[in-house]
């Protein structure tokens, strides 16, 4: 009872963040930023255990964003910034007044059949559960939000009549990601629904949208 | 393996004005019709509102409470967050409660929220209100 746990991510250390870009820039290889990351969640779960939580997770710290990381694991995406997606002055002004860095908030955006190269968090998992006994919780983007983050028209509709179309993958591909984790002895798995609060609590419009 | 639900009103700047506000209303139904065991929910900023919306509806489902925010960077108390929970008390069960920061402390890679010093201060804090609790309600 009173299980405590946290949401997902943790801060991410400069040394992290430096290797993140080198990753993104392609200046390191994949594995050479893995082994980084290891140490990275290596110190987080540390820490998460001295605390005395009772259910971990690993701080994503492999990821650049709760979403974006997708463009790591499936064919037909590629990761954009807020920046490159949309260039209209007014849509600038916007996410100045809100406080959003364009540059650094990245996107998977869909560019042709989405498929899953690999696991989306099943190596997250294996390597936490190397570290603690403790249960782990996977955090993962949720359909709703990638039906609407993925889908660019001008890029997507190359691969997909429709948004919804694109959206029935996306649901396969969380599918089979859940029974893998769920394989794997994954505890808990929470999917991330940011863009609800979009619908309900920004009127139409409304400069608060950027997804 | 457990299946829950986070919803937050962004996330992406330490100023809070900038984010959506609202209680949960309008996500009640949506919320209904979702088969999961538990919504991971934002309740330390005052903008989400008051609990007895969702304990109302939503009682016999688990609840991840926001019980600290991770974009201030005051450490909150074990005395608020007990009481945040009590709160929760009133619709769900010590089973059901668990306890969470609103959101992550590092959604964006370059924009993170807490240092770390601070976010593992904020989790210690959560820890000691939850043995506060246990020893209360076992």
């Amino acid at each position: 009872m009173f299980t405590v746990t946290q949401v997902g991510s943790w801060p991410r250390s400069e040394k992290l963040l430096g290797a993140l870009a080198e990753r993104q820039q392609g200046r390191i290889t994949r594995r050479e930023f893995e082994a980084l990351a290891d140490g990275e969640v290596r110190r987080a779960v540390a820490l998460q255990l001295e605390a005395g939580v009772d259910i971990v997770v690993d701080g994503e710290q492999r990821r650049d964003n709760f979403y974006s990381f997708l463009t790591e694991k499936l064919d037909g995406t590629r990761l954009m910034t807020l920046a490159e997606l949309e260039d209209r002055p007014s849509f600038r002004q916007t996410l100045v007044k809100l406080d959003v860095p364009a540059e650094a908030i990245k996107n998977a955006t869909c560019v042709g059949k989405l498929a899953r190269r690999e696991p989306l968090a099943v190596r997250e998992l294996e390597f936490v559960r190397t570290l603690t006994d403790r249960p782990v919780k996977v955090p993962l983007p949720g359909p709703y939000l990638l039906s609407r983050s993925m889908w660019v028209k001008s890029l997507s509709e190359k691969a997909y009549g429709s948004q919804e179309e694109m959206t029935d993958d996306v649901v396969g591909i969380l599918r089979d990601e859940l029974k893998e984790l769920k394989a794997a002895g994954c505890q808990f798995v929470q999917f991330d629904e940011p863009v609800l609060s979009d619908v309900v609590f920004a009127a139409k419009g409304d400069a608060t949208k950027f997804f | 393996m457990r299946v829950g639900v986070h919803m937050c009103r962004g996330n992406w700047s330490k100023k809070d004005g900038v984010h959506l506000s609202g209680d949960y209303t309008p996500l009640v139904g949506a919320f209904e019709q979702m088969h999961v065991r538990q919504l991971v929910l934002e309740f330390a900023t005052p903008r989400a509102g008051d609990i007895d919306v969702v304990g109302r509806a939503l009682a016999g489902r688990e609840l991840g409470l926001g019980v600290v925010n991770q974009r201030s960077d005051q450490v909150e108390t074990v005395e608020s967050i007990v009481e945040k929970v009590e709160r929760a008390l009133q619709y769900f069960s010590p089973a059901q409660i668990f306890m969470n920061p609103d959101c992550g402390f590092g959604t964006f890679a370059q924009r993170c929220m807490s240092d770390e010093r601070t976010a593992v201060e904020k989790m210690r804090r959560i820890v000691q209100a939850a043995r506060v609790l246990r020893e209360r309600y076992h």
